[in-house]
């Protein structure tokens, strides 16, 4: 049988992006409506690609206004690769599905291009943005995804953190690409309270080319720290480094503590927060196979961290012995 | 209060209510968590000769209303690193123990390193590839003479009972369950997944990251539900050995389980109910049995077991 074969990256000339972009927006709806987050992954095509960092992306895909005001800072989304960066679908650990985090979320905005905004659906769409590091080879694949492949989703899965109260005081600490969900939370905690609470970051890389983020965090929080592993940028040394000056003399009772990172890095901080009184919860980051409680790979203690996390309570997760080690990707 | 007690060989249950195999089942951790539930038994992951690595996702989606696809690919810890856990931990419900493997000898000597640590009772996964040179069947469970010779192989290597998990993906199960016996099967579980496909039509491929999968939910209930049926009318006709059927496939409600009982099935197997209401389906199940059992007055489950085959036995 002769047929052509089902390549990403050869579209016809005056092929229209942006009418694909509204119809799988449209789609996404659907899916969201009627299934939620267990229905096969959606694919939507990627609008822009942000470089962040080295090897550190944002993938920009257009979604339903909805999906992006319900979306909860910690939860993730299933995002499937279906082919390599070369646009072969073949190899079989290339095309796969893990857990992203939202990094950034652009609403009002209908897309790449403006001048067709009125006749796409106005204010009915949002922008996603998934910030990606190259951790892997899904990932590392991710990172070289390009304007117009497809990005498969399904979600949103998982906790979120905590509400704050006005007049209470938050305090960040993430790792690496631990940055994303904690930016999502605090641009949330800040639309919704405004002046009236006060978010202090701590932000840690390796170096200064892993660093991201750090205009976002600046325009969010009231106070922003940068630590780096080799002294590249900022402080030298690890967030746990830093964190005792944050936590010196604060108010317990009106301080919450957000962390997402390692979790060599997050069980330190969430001790500290313990010993000082104040409440920590960490998003986790584990090997999420399914995401849907099918697989049970993903136990920390006797919970799922796909369903019954991934924001989980610091003064649970200090309890679990297999808490706090490196884990593959 | 009526009695739901089970006793199978190698199970002495509380209630009719399992774990099906692949779901959460591979780790310790996993399994104390379902067996904390009001279920009456577990079914671990199949365990084979070597630690697997799970498939490249999407690895389950529900492609439809009530349809789940999936394939996993095996994933699991290997027989050895089963058997430690096996010997270390204790939990507080009977454990089918699942198993395959690539051939018959592979198949017996899992079985006998799991006997050899504890396992009381195993069912063996018959829905998996085999090595067997020049034979025309994709999985042993769709060849007769390969399910005899599987099933001959871990009866000779090991005493504990033995369950045989069939396939529906075959001409007639009724031969596949003959096969079984005479291998020395001691009960029959069925069904496995359905052989299925979804294509994902913006991007033009397949959407299980294996390509093909297996069908469970509710929608293959029904078809479960005529398999069951079809191997009971078989026993009740002389033409299989009277043994226990444990009935799989789309079980959601206390009511599903009735049915699989009335068709002739002692205990039942629930799996992608947990997609919706994760491990707490078995407590919602089993309260809605109670109930149901009451109202309709039934005693115990023998009261209803293999009512509906009544009509049904003037079938051939």
């Amino acid at each position: 049988m002769s047929r052509p074969r089902a390549s990403p990256r050869e579209r016809p000339q005056g092929f229209d992006l942006d009418r694909l972009a509204n119809s799988c927006c449209a789609r996404l709806s659907t899916a969201y409506s009627q299934r939620g987050m267990i229905a096969a992954p959606t694919p939507v095509p990627v609008l822009a690609v942000d470089a962040e960092a080295e090897a550190v992306v944002t993938v920009w895909v257009r979604v339903p206004a909805e999906l992006a005001h319900d979306y909860q800072p910690g939860q993730y989304w299933m995002c499937w690769n279906p082919y390599d960066s070369t646009g072969d679908m073949d190899q079989p650990h290339h095309h796969s599905e893990k857990p992203y985090s939202v990094g950034d979320i652009r609403l009002d905005q209908t897309g790449v291009d403006t001048a067709t905004a009125a006749d796409t659906g106005g204010s009915g769409t949002a922008l996603l943005g998934f910030t990606i590091k190259d951790l892997g080879k899904q990932s590392g694949e991710l990172t070289r995804i390009q304007v117009g492949d497809w990005l498969g989703l399904r979600g949103p899965f998982g906790t979120t953190f905590p509400p704050l109260r006005s007049g209470e005081r938050l305090i960040l600490v993430s790792g690496g690409i631990g940055s994303t969900p904690l930016h999502m939370a605090a641009r949330d905690v800040r639309m919704k309270h405004g002046e009236r609470v006060t978010i202090d970051a701590v932000m840690g890389f390796q170096n200064k080319a892993e660093a991201h983020f750090i205009d976002r965090m600046e325009g969010v929080c009231d106070s922003l720290t940068v630590t780096t592993d080799d002294g590249s940028l900022g402080t030298q040394g690890f967030p746990t480094n830093v964190l005792p000056d944050l936590l010196d003399g604060c108010d317990v009772a009106s301080t919450l503590l957000f962390t997402c990172g390692p979790e060599p890095m997050m069980r330190p901080v969430l001790q500290m927060a313990r010993d000082a009184g104040i409440r920590g919860y960490a998003a986790m980051e584990r090997y999420l196979p399914c995401s849907i409680a099918m697989c049970g790979l993903c136990m920390v203690g006797d919970r799922l961290t796909c369903t019954e996390g991934p924001v989980m309570e610091g003064e649970w997760l200090l309890d679990q012995p297999d808490f706090g080690h490196a884990h593959a990707h | 209060m009526a009695n739901l007690r089970v006793s199978l060989p190698g199970l002495e249950m509380s209630n009719p209510l399992m774990l099906a195999s692949g779901i959460q089942g591979g780790n310790a951790a996993a399994l104390h968590r379902v067996a904390a539930t009001a279920c009456g038994g577990l079914v671990s992951k199949s365990i084979g000769p070597e630690p697997r690595e799970m498939y490249p996702g999407p690895v389950c989606v529900e492609a439809a209303d009530s349809v789940i696809l999936n394939a996993m690919g095996l994933p699991n810890p290997g027989a050895d690193v089963f058997a430690e856990l096996l010997r270390t931990e204790t939990f507080s419900k009977p454990m089918l123990v699942s198993i395959f493997g690539g051939d018959a000898e592979e198949y017996a000597l899992v079985a006998q390193k799991l006997v050899d640590s504890g396992a009381g009772s195993l069912e063996l996964n018959l829905s998996c590839p085999h090595a067997k040179p020049g034979s025309r069947a994709l999985i042993i469970g769709q060849q007769p003479e390969l399910i005899l010779e599987v099933v001959s192989a871990v009866r000779d290597a090991v005493d504990v009972p033995l369950y045989a998990k069939l396939s529906p993906n075959t001409t007639s199960i009724v031969d596949d369950a003959t096969a079984a016996f005479k291998g020395g099967a001691d009960g029959l579980s069925l069904i496995n997944t359905i052989s299925a496909l979804e294509v994902d039509p913006h991007v033009g491929r397949p959407v299980i990251g294996n390509l093909l999968c297996g069908m469970s939910g509710p929608a293959v209930r029904p078809v479960a539900q005529r398999k069951v049926a079809e191997i009971s009318l078989a026993m009740l006709r002389g033409e299989l050995p009277d043994a226990p059927i444990i009935g799989i496939g789309g079980i959601t409600t206390a009511l599903d389980v009735a049915r699989f009982i009335q068709l002739g099935a002692s205990a039942v197997q629930i799996g992608s109910a947990l997609i919706w209401e994760d491990a707490a389906v078995f407590d919602r199940i089993h309260d809605e049995l109670a109930e149901f059992m009451e109202v309709q007055g039934y005693a115990d489950l023998d009261a209803m077991k293999g009512i509906a085959l009544d009509s049904l036995e003037g079938l051939s």
